[in-house]
């Protein structure tokens, strides 16, 4: 073997090993948390999903209404300011919004949490799950947003013009036969904007308040996340905290490779 | 003769590009008008000239008139004009999230032009029947168009058109990218439109047998203008410019 | 025509609420924190003093130096680290690989890039960490211990070498993501001028490598703006120690795991909120930085 033949296979070897040794991180993360997690419940009991002291249940319910509040207010945003960007790429206000939303995509998800804290919270004098809605709908903005354009950008314009050529108006065209060729795509990007957001805990450190006692009455009361509780409980001393802590874990992991899996099954049914 | 179209000196321009240059043409009521020329010659943006579509490409600027039937088509509202005047891409495309019947049934739904459903599964059938594409898809017209072969997507195209009903049916390059069978039942579909329904019918050709075959009138138009226009039989057999000559002996691609 | 501006105007009003989202942002940081950088100036930025005092703000000491030296080591660390990954990652996904195998390590990929922050955090502070001391960092120690970067016995495995290991490991799909739109990016006639010139495998990845470095560059610079914002994970790991040191086997701190840690107590303490927000400005700053050459790197990157 010439040494010119030795280097490719050197430089083969490397990167195969280099890539193996990347992903490697996510086998050990996901058995961690099933082991972990498995183990937690078996310890404490499943009881411990649907308790309020001392078990994951506010936390879950917090979760799941601020999962539903914050889709809400993040998709029907994220949907019509992606649409506009999409149907009227040369407005200057589309470029800026364009601008304006990449940049946000960028913006550590902490300083949304922090606005939303300034903004609401202080006026309003109390943490709230609607403000933790709104932090996560920011979160979940640029993500849902970028998933929309891409989707509608990717509709071949044959099929405008075909709508046109039928006397369509544009707003007909655009929701008759963009959005709807396109349905798949956003529905996907929604789905890993929701997955996204559900997962997030830094916005919610200063906007819903961490009341894990009990369950949350209204969307104005102050209320817990999963993530939030995890991130709380992994700092206490006492080993039960670190089990619920896995334990909201394997939900969390489980609702994420769910949503994955989902979107994985409407992107391969896209063609066109 | 009366004209279902009246172009007066019509000038588009792309960007920089001046595309159509002092563009006249009357257009025969009732009659098949091929508009012929090589690639890159203006014809498409002649024929989306006739019904706004232009205005879609970036950048496009138009200038003169188009009147249909005797009303200057830019200053009527676009949507209603593309409803009168139909048309048909030179790819097929039927909207692939919508079923075969529903794509026939979009136009009529959308402009509300039947009342009932047997209405409107009598407008389907005979849309597809004159597109010659009812005997192939009756027993699948709730299956998606992405079944279909090519040839038949552009049939069904062409039934889309149709479901509406327009007075003048424009077609561009209908047959540039499907196999000589369509081919034919595509140009038998357009004949027999114009001699059972006395539609107009206009349609884009970049080849010069196809134009003469199908055609009543030819507009042949090299370079964004119009270099000859006539019956065409009369300008296969007897072209009256040195172009027309060539492009119709094949020598200008 | 009418429709159009029907249309138009009916859609506006969402734009106009994410550009108004993120004019918004930099107002209420930049007018919050103008109050501690008004009282306590350029030593926010020079002293790593950290004792907040309920008497006012003549008593307390704020100094936001160590975080920030935290901030840049850790994130520097996790791009050195997953930069050579990334590449190696977008040969394997794109060129080298069978195709079975690009398909399972690109969802892999996006399996980690999706993964729950939190879940990183949680792993790191109970599995990595843990690990990483046993039987990486004291044999490191006692091996390389006359490298300043090593010199210190590590006591724990919350440190800031740890932090950029976790980072590097959740910044990872990100910059694989940057990078391997880049190498699509790179047309066909390319590759195969690089292959008809008799390239074997090496030389043809340094031709395309080569090509596409801006873009590279960009994925360099969207991790580290990344790993610099990334708050609860590190803030599980690093330690929390506001200290500045040569050695990474110390624990430290960083901006947004301060933010994460003493936000809670801020409201009782003088400007200590403000502080807070002098720390959330600085890290604005870092990604719209990042991110503004990174989308310049990129669009000098387009080939096409």
């Amino acid at each position: 073997m010439d040494a010119r033949s030795l280097k490719e296979k050197i430089f083969l070897v490397t990167i195969f090993a280099l890539t193996a040794l990347g992903v490697t991180p996510v086998f050990y993360v996901l058995a961690s948390v099933i082991y972990k997690g498995i183990e937690a419940f078996t310890r404490r009991g499943i009881g411990i999903i649907v308790k309020v002291n001392g078990g994951i249940l506010p936390a879950i319910m917090g979760s799941f209404a601020l999962s539903i509040l914050s889709t809400v207010i993040g998709v029907v945003l994220a949907f019509v300011a992606g649409l506009f960007v999409a149907e009227f790429p040369n407005s200057r206000i589309s470029k800026i919004t364009k601008v304006a939303s990449r940049s946000l995509l960028e913006v550590p998800t902490v300083l949304l949490g922090m606005l939303v804290y300034i903004l609401l919270v202080v006026p309003t004098g109390h943490f709230s799950l609607l403000a933790g809605a709104i932090a996560l709908a920011l979160v979940m903005l640029p993500y849902v947003m970028v998933h929309v354009e891409q989707a509608l950008e990717s509709v071949p314009q044959i099929y405008r013009e075909a709508g046109y050529s039928i006397g369509m108006s544009r707003a007909q065209v655009l929701f008759g036969i963009t959005v709807g060729i396109a349905k798949r795509g956003i529905a996907s990007g929604i789905l890993m904007g929701f997955a996204k957001a559900m997962g997030e805990t830094a916005p919610l450190l200063f906007t819903i308040g961490a009341a894990r006692s009990s369950l949350p009455c209204s969307i104005m009361s102050p209320g817990d996340a999963v993530p939030l509780m995890i991130f709380q409980y992994a700092q206490m001393p006492q080993e039960y905290y670190h089990d619920l802590a896995w334990a909201g874990s394997l939900v969390l992991v489980i609702v994420f490779l769910l949503v994955f899996v989902i979107v994985r099954k409407l992107i391969k049914e896209v063609k066109y | 003769m009366d004209h279902a179209i009246v172009v007066e000196k019509l000038n588009v321009w792309i960007r920089e590009d001046h595309v159509l240059k002092d563009i006249v043409l009357k257009v025969p009521q009732g009659y098949i008008t091929a508009i012929m020329g090589p690639s890159g010659s203006g014809k498409s943006t002649l024929l989306r000239s006739m019904n706004r579509l232009v205005e879609l490409i970036p950048g496009a600027k138009v200038k003169g008139k188009v009147k249909v039937f005797g009303k200057d088509i830019y200053t009527e509202d676009p949507y209603k004009v593309r409803k009168d005047i139909t048309m048909v891409s030179q790819n097929p495309n039927p909207f692939p999230h919508m079923s075969i019947y529903d794509n026939v049934a979009i136009g009529p739904r959308i402009h509300k032009l039947v009342k009932n459903r047997e209405k409107l599964d009598e407008l389907v059938k005979w849309s597809l029947e004159k597109a010659m594409l009812w005997d192939e898809v009756k027993d699948r017209l709730s299956d998606p168009p992405t079944v279909l072969s090519g040839g038949q997507q552009q049939r069904l195209c062409l039934a889309r058109a149709l479901a509406l009903k327009p007075k003048i049916l424009m077609l561009d390059e209908p047959t540039a990218n499907i196999d000589p069978v369509n081919s034919k039942k595509i140009e038998d579909a357009i004949k027999a439109l114009v001699r059972d329904e006395g539609i107009t019918v206009i349609f884009v050709t970049h080849t010069p047998a196809q134009a003469v075959r199908v055609s009543d009138f030819i507009a042949f138009i090299y370079n964004g203008k119009i270099v000859e226009y006539g019956l065409s039989r009369e300008l296969a057999l007897n072209p009256g410019h040195e172009l027309t000559e060539k492009f119709l002996r094949g020598e200008i691609g | 025509m009418k429709g159009d501006k029907l249309l138009y105007y009916s859609l506006f009003p969402f734009a106009a609420i994410v550009i108004a989202t993120f004019i918004l942002l930099f107002a209420v940081i930049s007018y919050t924190s103008a109050p501690a950088i008004k009282e306590y100036g350029w030593k926010l930025f020079t002293s790593s003093a950290w004792s907040p005092s309920e008497m006012g703000p003549e008593s307390s000491k704020y100094g936001l130096l160590s975080p920030l030296y935290g901030t840049l080591v850790s994130s520097i660390i996790a791009v050195i680290l997953a930069f050579p990954v990334t590449i190696s990652a977008v040969l394997v996904i794109e060129d080298y690989a069978p195709p079975r195998t690009r398909d399972l390590v690109g969802s892999l990929i996006e399996v980690m890039a999706g993964l729950p922050t939190i879940v990183y955090g949680l792993w790191g502070l109970e599995i990595l960490a843990p690990l990483l001391k046993v039987h990486v960092y004291s044999p490191l120690h006692q091996l390389l211990g006359f490298i300043p970067l090593f010199s210190c016995r590590p006591f724990s495995g919350y440190n800031i070498l740890t932090a950029g290991i976790l980072l590097a490991i959740m910044v990872l799909p990100y910059m694989v993501a940057v990078a391997r739109d880049s190498y699509r990016s790179i047309p066909m006639t390319y590759r195969e001028a690089a292959l008809a010139i008799g390239a074997n495998r090496y030389e043809y990845a340094k031709i395309m490598m080569g090509m596409i470095k801006p873009g590279l560059i960009a994925s360099a610079l969207l991790g580290f703006g990344r790993a610099a914002g990334e708050t609860v994970a590190v803030a599980l790991v690093i330690g929390n120690v506001p200290l500045i040191s040569s050695c990474i086997l110390k624990p430290g701190y960083t901006i947004s795991s301060l933010i994460a840690n003493q936000f809670s107590m801020a409201p009782l303490y003088p400007y200590m909120m403000n502080v807070l927000f002098t720390g959330g400005l600085i890290l604005l700053m870092i990604g719209v930085i990042a991110n503004t050459v990174a989308v310049i790197m990129i669009s000098k990157s387009r080939l096409r």
